[in-house]
């Protein structure tokens, strides 16, 4: 994981040739380690993906922070996060991802799941792909 | 968020001058803070013209938890029936960053007949600035637990 958040922090300037197939790719891997993030419980990980003045919406509608985001990865409850039917949308140096997640977990010995569909705003900033928002909704009929 | 297929009629919670123009205005906040204005105003005259100006092409709309195409949302709002709902705008901040502009606010959906409050959303708005343009390229919101 480390390994491969050096690759994105060190990856060439996406604005002198990456092509965007490479971009996204870079982008996906970005979103798999944050949510692998909540079941490893490492915080670290989350502090170089997210913009310091990142904000998340939660699927009732709260607003996170950044360092609301962090703590709460520090506490997960999560043992596993699956991603699917993600989809990067490239505009220059901003990007908008779509997807849906399910996460199962354990809370005080009660088993829970959640399936919901996710939008992030990635930003193309000091050399490196950093989340600055995103939004969670439950997945509609 | 179901609202696009109705027309909607706007409340503004600040005072929204001027029109789609303002994304020159020289502060890219203000600027974004009118189009967000314009873009909820030209819905409630089912203005797809303005707002093909103001929506990119490969805009994501998440509605209700479902993503919709800017071909779809433009659909939906060109065949909305008038005044079966309003949304009144409230809180708003605009935050920038380099050609990035993030909104995140709420709003409140009222019938239009009897003005009864419905449901209060949060949401999230991606804007880019694309040639002196901002250009909505991302929006999505998520009701408010009670």
């Amino acid at each position: 994981m480390v390994a491969l958040l050096a690759s994105v922090g060190t990856s060439a300037s996406y604005a002198q040739g990456d092509a965007d197939s490479d971009v996204e790719a870079k982008i996906l891997a970005t979103e798999h380690m944050w949510g692998q993030a909540y079941v490893s419980k490492d915080p670290k990980a989350l502090e170089r993906i997210l913009d310091d003045a990142f904000v998340n919406i939660d699927s009732d509608g709260v607003v996170q922070n950044k360092a609301e985001a962090v703590a709460e990865v520090s506490t997960s409850t999560i043992v596993q996060f699956l991603t699917e039917s993600m989809v990067v949308h490239l505009h220059g140096n901003t990007a908008i991802v779509t997807g849906i997640f399910q996460l199962k977990g354990v809370d005080h010995g009660k088993p829970f799941a959640q399936r919901e569909r996710f939008v992030d705003t990635w930003l193309y900033k000091n050399g490196q792909w950093i989340s600055i928002a995103g939004l969670v909704t439950r997945i509609g009929p | 968020m179901r609202t696009i297929g109705w027309l909607l009629v706007l409340v503004y919670a600040t005072s929204l001058p001027g029109s789609a123009q303002k994304a020159g205005d020289s502060n890219p906040a203000t600027a974004v803070r009118a189009l967000e204005g314009e873009r909820v105003k030209a819905e409630a005259r089912n203005d797809n013209d303005a707002l093909d100006l103001i929506l990119d092409n490969a805009v994501v709309y998440i509605e209700a938890g479902k993503v919709i195409s800017k071909g779809d949302y433009l659909l939906r709002v060109k065949s909305a029936k008038p005044q079966l709902q309003q949304i009144v705008l409230e809180a708003m901040t605009v935050r920038t960053v380099e050609n990035t502009a993030i909104v995140v606010g709420t709003y409140r959906k009222t019938d239009g007949k009897d003005g009864k409050s419905l449901k209060r959303w949060r949401f999230v708005d991606t804007w880019v600035n694309k040639k002196g343009s901002w250009m909505l390229v991302a929006a999505a919101a998520t009701p408010l637990a009670k």
